[in-house]
């Protein structure tokens, strides 16, 4: 027998749904062959067979949520013998197929957190009495600044806190509570508590109404990956302005034909010819062995925004796909983004990442967070007519798009940075130019 | 506990032998054993005169074999004597280890009950007279691992007596540690007569607020003089006799830690392994959220108590315990 069990499909993940089961009790399965979809907080993912037999009995029902570890089914090895070596031999091939996102996460001791938020999570520093005291007064001993030694919160911090929080001015969202605030008792609860309220001081706990969102799934995944990256990635930012309107017209001229390429696509490519000339801004630091891998392949993400959160789906090979092509897979993952069916293959091995922001509006410019451990990001703005001098010192009216690229600093330089950016804007600017790169 | 009206002043070794006369001369089957007890009244003279006033058949000169003769008692023990064996010194003890912790001590259990080993085993024991080596050890907590042994030590003469007799009557074998620095550094009224001092029970010598000092045998001194510097600068302690390590006296130490939340463990035992660990234990089962630092031991260090020379600085001070009492309070 061999129990199939709910592994770590990666990026860390400790749950699942089951969404379906794709086999059933009596049917044979080879060795990989897809066994039951699960859906994590980012992905709809497949377990595979780990080796040929016959399923025996299926242990769970569609829509539960189970954690890693748990036994999925169970099938009946052919060969008979204890199989777990090769069970583990098949949890591998899928790590592998995840290789560059998996890599990435599956180290979380790199992960520098912020010391704040340690400190918050329990290094609370009390003694047993200490937090008895404040257990028997209703005291949440987070909310305590301590006084004693090395901050050790003490008794005296407990009944300070207790008594100031009587008077009305304890706040109870802010960890690190000040004894030196000014001390209202005196002035009377009732008349100070509304002044604090009407100042929209949000620590005040009185008077201000709030709403709560989850902070999981996905939105956690999102936090935990832009901390890692903007704690581990020194961020450079560069901003460029780009002139679109003879792209505008060529994809007029393209469409007037019957053929519809999105401006995306164009800019995708651009970028694939841009990083053969500039690898640097496809490439991998690798800190432990000291080197940087220029990567020969494009893996483009592309960042899509759902109801549920940033996702970032990837076009594989772009450097080998003509226009039509990347057009065809970004609109096909796009369209499994928002329908919340991608799979761990479309979310993983990016190499480099776009950020499309101009249908959303923003016009002017940002500051994009790397992909973690990606050297650069570039974000495409909104497309406005703007009045600009043109080389005979005219004032025409041009479409300019705006651009942010982020870039690892510890990679590259601003001045590759520019140049990159600059032959992107050369190809843009001048969209038949490309025809002499797809030649 | 009855108590005599007339008391007279005594010595903590007077004391055990006013209660090993008080028990020979109520009960025949009392029987003392152990070298040189006899004429040579032993060692320290804890059994002065009681050969000749009892006889060489209730108190007997045995050979140099400590397995013997504790082997021995036990035997009598079992058919219906009282034996109390002398071990002239604690450290000369291991000789009858194996008849005291695969006999005496689970002699109980092993008969279902049917038996019992009532007997008293006599050490002195611990530091400060300058005795050579292997005379001066505090093992007390080899005993106290081994259910079915119960160990006392008296710190004065009034429970030494107490507790002498205490032991003869249990149905257990008890064994009985002298603080031999305190056989004669003090005397104490002793009432005369029987009375018993309840084994299992230790007692509050001092009452505080601020800090729980746990002491024995000849730490008591120690613990108190240390309690009483303290009080110049305003800490209040309380000093416990835990007067039995085993079985401890849970509800005393328990009640006076949660009281106080704070702990000082004197004993002059090595640290490692020592009955300081147990008491720790027990206040982290039953009083964790009332502790405001965490409990301290001052101890003999993990070494084999040194040569004369070296033995203050082994054995725990009123400065060591003081300087333990500001730690905790400072804490």
């Amino acid at each position: 027998m061999v129990e199939v069990k709910l592994h770590d499909i990666g990026e860390g993940m400790t749950e699942a749904d089951i969404n379906c089961y794709l086999v059933k009790p009596g049917d044979f399965v080879k060795a990989d062959d897809p066994l039951v979809e699960v859906q994590t907080d980012k992905m709809t993912a497949e377990i595979p067979a780990p080796r040929s037999g016959v399923i025996k009995e299926l242990l769970l029902s569609p829509g539960q949520t189970v954690q890693v570890g748990t036994t999925l089914l169970v099938m009946e090895d052919r060969s008979g013998g204890d199989h777990s070596a090769e069970f583990q031999k098949g949890t591998h091939i899928v790590k592998n197929e995840a290789e560059p996102a998996v890599a990435v996460l599956d180290r979380p001791a790199q992960v520098r957190v912020p010391v704040g938020v340690s400190a918050r999570l329990g290094q609370i520093l009390a003694s047993p009495y200490t937090r008895k005291v404040a257990r028997e007064n209703g005291v949440n001993i987070m909310e305590v600044k301590g006084t004693g030694p090395a901050g050790r919160i003490i008794e005296e911090d407990i009944l300070a806190f207790v008594k100031l929080k009587e008077a009305g001015v304890a706040n109870t969202s802010k960890p690190g509570f000040e004894h030196q605030v000014p001390n209202v008792s005196e002035a009377g609860s009732e008349l100070q508590a509304p002044t604090l309220s009407e100042a929209g001081s949000e620590e005040h706990d009185s008077g201000v109404h709030k709403d709560t969102l989850p902070f999981r799934g996905r939105r956690k995944q999102i936090a935990k990956k832009m901390v890692q990256s903007l704690y581990t990635i020194p961020h450079c930012t560069h901003f460029e302005e780009i002139d679109v309107s003879e792209l505008i017209a060529l994809r007029e001229e393209i469409k007037a034909a019957g053929n519809s390429i999105s401006a995306t696509a164009f800019f995708i490519k651009a970028l694939s010819i841009g990083l053969k000339e500039f690898p640097v801004f496809n490439a991998k630091l690798d800190e432990e062995n000291e080197s940087i891998q220029l990567l020969r392949e494009h893996h483009i993400g592309i960042a899509v925004d759902t109801p549920d959160g940033l996702i970032v789906p990837v076009i594989r090979n772009v450097e080998k796909m003509n226009l039509k092509q990347i057009h065809g897979e970004m609109k096909r993952l796009t369209k499994l983004a928002l329908d919340d069916k991608l799979t761990v293959k479309d979310i993983s091995g990016g190499t480099f990442t776009i950020s499309n922001v101009g249908p959303l509006g923003g016009s002017i410019g940002a500051t994009p967070i790397i992909q973690h451990p990606q050297t650069a990001l570039v974000s495409f703005h909104k497309t406005k007519k703007r009045p600009v001098v043109t080389d005979q010192d005219e004032i025409a009216i041009r479409s300019i798009m705006n651009l942010s690229m982020a870039f690892d600093h510890r990679v590259a330089d601003g001045a590759t940075a520019v140049a990159f950016t600059n032959r992107f804007a050369q190809l843009i600017e001048n969209p038949k130019m490309m025809l002499l790169e797809l030649m | 506990m009855e108590t005599a009206l007339q008391t007279k002043t005594l010595t903590l070794v007077q004391a055990i032998t006013d209660g090993l006369d008080t028990m020979l001369g109520e009960s025949k089957e009392v029987i003392l054993l152990g070298e040189d007890i006899g004429k040579n009244g032993g060692v320290f003279r804890a059994t002065d005169g009681l050969q000749e006033k009892y006889g060489e058949d209730r108190v007997i000169d045995t050979p140099l074999s400590e397995a013997g003769f504790v082997g021995a008692a036990i035997g009598m023990a079992v058919n219906g004597f009282r034996p109390v064996v002398e071990i002239q010194f604690l450290g000369f003890i291991y000789p009858a280890y194996e008849q005291i912790m695969t006999h005496a001590s689970r002699l109980r259990m092993r008969t279902m009950g049917h038996y019992t080993v009532p007997m008293v085993i006599r050490a002195p024991y611990g530091a400060g007279v300058r005795a050579p080596e292997i005379h001066c050890d505090s093992t007390e907590s080899l005993f106290t691992h081994m259910p079915g042994m119960k160990v006392v030590c008296p710190s004065n003469a009034y429970d030494a007596k107490g507790l002498m007799i205490a032991a003869i009557e249990d149905p257990d074998p008890v064994l009985f540690l002298e603080p031999m620095r305190s056989y004669r550094s003090s005397r104490g009224e002793v009432p005369e007569g029987k009375y018993t001092v309840e084994i299992g029970k230790g007692k509050k010598l001092t009452e505080g607020e601020d800090v729980t000092v746990i002491s024995w045998g000849a730490m008591v001194p120690v613990a108190m003089k240390a309690a009483e510097e303290m009080k110049q600068k305003g800490v209040n302690c309380e000093v416990l006799d835990l007067r039995t390590l085993y079985p401890i006296d849970k509800d005393l130490v328990i009640e006076s830690v949660q009281k106080t939340g704070r702990t000082v463990i004197v004993h002059e035992a090595h640290a490692t392994g020592g009955t300081g660990s147990d008491l720790i234990s027990l206040i982290n089962d039953e009083a964790f959220l009332y502790q405001k630092a965490p409990a301290e031991r001052v101890t003999g260090y993990d070494t084999p108590v040194p040569y004369f020379g070296f033995e203050d600085h082994y054995l725990p001070t009123p400065k060591r315990v003081a300087a333990a009492i500001e730690k905790v309070m400072k804490f």
